[in-house]
C-alpha cells in the first residue's frame, strides 16, 4: 500500500480494470427478435337469445294445456320450437339468436290449446336478432257453435230472403245470442260463443218477422261445433186451398160452425190455417200440429171468418220487409 | 320540429341498441389496448361498446411483443375477447468458437461472440456460417430467460 500514492501505479490499476471488465461485458443486439408467431386469441360472441312474450287471457275457460310452435319464414310444417306450457297470463318462449326473419312479419306464433274445442290461432310477427319480444295480447277461447242453412218458401221451395232467424235459449228466460237475416239466395249463417256447447236447450228460431208462427229447432252441439238446417217456412205443399192465418191471439178452432160448439183448442196469432169450405160466416180447414215425437199431425176445424186473413206471398212479413 | 326530434331519438336509439358490448382481457394484466388506433384503456377493460364491423386491434406492454390484428365484429349482444402476449426474454448467447457468423430468423445476423438477445418465446431458427459456408442449422426454443452456448457439432468418423 505505501506505492499507491504514486499516479503512475493508479492509472496501471484503472487500465487493468477496464481491459479486465471488459472481458465480461456483453454487446446488445440493437433490436428485438420477434418470431412472427400467431397470437394467441380467444373470440367469443354471446349473441343473447330472442324472447318472446305472449300475453293471453281467457275469456271463459283455461284448457288444460297449450300447445306453441314458432315458425319463421312463413313456413309453417317445420317449427323451430314446439313447447306445451300451463295455461298462465304470460308465455315467454327462448329462441337462439338469430333464427328469424327480421325484415317482414312473416314469423308466426301458433297457439294450439289442447281441447278440440278452443281456436287455434296464429299470431304473425316481425323477428329480432336478440332480445325480447312483445307480442299483443291473445284470448284463448272457444270455437264458436255455428249454424247454417238456407231458408225456402215451402209451398214451391224458393229462397226466402230477408227471413229473420236467431240462436238462443228456449224457455222463458232464453234471449237472443245471435241473431241473423237470409241474404238474396235465402242462405244464413250464424253462431253463439262456445261455452254453451253442453247447452241442451239451444234453439233456432226462423221466421220472427214473419206474420205467422216462427219456426223453432232445438239444436244439439254435443258432437260438433257447426251444424246445417234449411228451414222451409210458410204452409205445406199438402194444404191445396187458398191459405190463411189467424190474425189474433186466442182464436177459437172449434168443432164445428155452430155457436156454442166445443173449442178444441186456442190458436195463437200466426197460425197456419188451409181452408177447405166456408159459410158466411166461418171457415172450415186444416191446421198443422207438431206432436211431442216431432211428427206433424193434420187437424181439421172451425175458425171465424175475422180471425184469418188471406196469405200472400208478398204481406207474410211484419214490419217494413219485404220479399 | 316534433318529428325531427322524434326522428332523431330513434335514430340514437339504433346506434346504441346496434353496439356490441366489449369485454378484453389479457395476459399479463394492465395491456394496453388500442382500438382503431384509439387506447381504450388497459386490460382488463369491460363494456366498451363498439359497433358492428371491421375494427383493429393492437395491444402493447413493455416486456411482451405486441399485438395487431383485425376482427370483423358481428352484431352481438356482447363479444369476449382473450388474449395472451408473448413474453420477450434476455438470452445470453456465447460461443467460444472463432470465425462465425449467426444468423437468426433469416434477418438477424451477428459476429460477435458474446451478445445479449431480446427475443420472444417460442420457437427460433439459427444458421451459422463459417467462410461464408452454412455449417450449421437449428430451431430453438426460447421459454424462460437463459444462456445459450453455441458449440460446433463434433463429426465422429469411423
Amino acid at each position: 500500500m505505501k506505492y499507491m500514492h504514486q499516479p503512475r501505479i493508479w492509472l496501471l490499476t484503472l487500465i487493468f480494470a477496464f481491459i479486465g471488465c471488459s472481458a465480461f461485458r456483453w454487446d446488445k443486439y440493437p433490436e428485438v427478435i420477434y418470431n412472427d408467431r400467431e397470437p394467441l386469441i380467444s373470440v367469443t360472441y354471446d349473441y343473447g337469445e330472442i324472447e318472446i312474450h305472449i300475453p293471453l287471457y281467457y275469456p271463459r275457460y283455461r284448457p288444460e294445456q297449450i300447445g306453441f310452435q314458432v315458425f319463421a319464414n312463413d313456413d309453417t310444417t317445420f317449427p323451430l320450437l314446439s313447447v306445451m306450457h300451463e295455461p298462465i297470463d304470460e308465455v315467454v318462449l327462448f329462441l337462439p339468436h338469430g333464427v328469424l326473419d327480421i325484415d317482414s312479419a312473416s314469423n308466426r306464433i301458433r297457439i294450439v290449446p289442447q281441447d278440440i274445442d278452443f281456436w287455434t290461432r296464429y299470431i304473425p310477427f316481425k323477428g329480432v336478432n336478440s332480445g325480447r319480444i312483445d307480442l299483443p295480447l291473445t284470448p284463448v277461447d272457444f270455437k264458436p257453435l255455428l249454424v247454417e242453412g238456407i231458408v225456402t218458401w215451402a209451398q214451391n221451395d224458393s229462397a226466402l230472403s230477408n227471413i229473420d232467424l236467431q240462436m238462443g235459449l228456449s224457455g222463458p228466460s232464453g234471449a237472443a245470442l245471435a241473431k241473423v237475416t237470409t241474404d238474396i239466395n235465402g242462405y244464413y249463417q250464424m253462431g253463439i260463443p262456445g261455452e254453451f256447447m253442453n247447452s241442451q236447450n239451444i234453439e233456432l228460431v226462423a221466421g220472427t218477422n214473419l206474420v205467422f208462427q216462427p219456426i223453432r229447432q232445438k239444436l244439439d252441439y254435443s258432437n260438433t261445433k257447426g251444424l246445417y238446417r234449411n228451414i222451409s217456412i210458410g204452409p205445406p205443399k199438402t194444404h191445396l186451398g187458398p191459405v190463411y192465418f189467424t190474425n189474433k191471439e186466442n182464436v177459437h178452432f172449434r168443432e164445428s160452425p155452430e155457436i156454442g160448439s166445443k173449442t178444441l183448442f186456442l190458436l195463437e196469432r200466426g197460425e197456419i190455417f188451409s181452408v177447405k169450405k166456408m159459410t158466411s160466416g166461418e171457415y172450415y180447414g186444416n191446421i198443422e200440429i207438431v206432436l211431442s215425437n216431432g211428427k206433424i199431425q193434420n187437424m181439421a176445424g172451425w175458425v171465424l171468418k175475422e180471425d184469418l186473413s188471406l196469405m200472400e206471398l208478398d204481406n207474410i212479413y211484419t214490419g217494413d220487409n219485404t220479399k | 320540429m316534433k318529428y325531427l326530434i322524434s326522428s332523431l331519438a330513434v335514430i340514437i336509439i339504433n346506434f346504441i341498441s346496434a353496439q356490441v358490448s366489449l369485454n378484453i382481457n389479457a395476459i399479463p394484466r394492465g395491456v394496453e389496448v388500442l382500438i382503431d388506433g384509439e387506447s381504450v384503456g388497459k386490460t382488463p377493460l369491460k363494456d366498451v361498446m363498439i359497433r358492428p364491423g371491421m375494427h383493429s386491434f393492437e395491444l402493447n406492454k413493455k416486456g411482451y411483443a405486441s399485438l395487431k390484428h383485425s376482427v370483423d365484429v358481428n352484431p352481438a349482444e356482447s363479444l369476449k375477447m382473450d388474449y395472451y402476449l408473448n413474453p420477450i426474454y434476455s438470452i445470453k448467447f456465447f460461443t467460444e468458437e472463432s470465425g462465425l457468423k449467426f444468423e437468426l430468423n433469416d434477418v438477424h445476423k451477428w459476429r460477435k461472440n458474446k451478445i445479449r438477445l431480446e427475443i420472444e418465446a417460442g420457437e427460433h431458427f439459427l444458421r451459422v456460417y463459417q467462410n461464408n459456408k452454412i455449417i450449421d442449422e437449428q430451431t430453438f426454443t426460447v421459454d424462460e430467460p437463459k444462456s445459450i452456448e453455441y458449440i460446433i457439432k463434433k463429426k465422429i468418423s469411423g
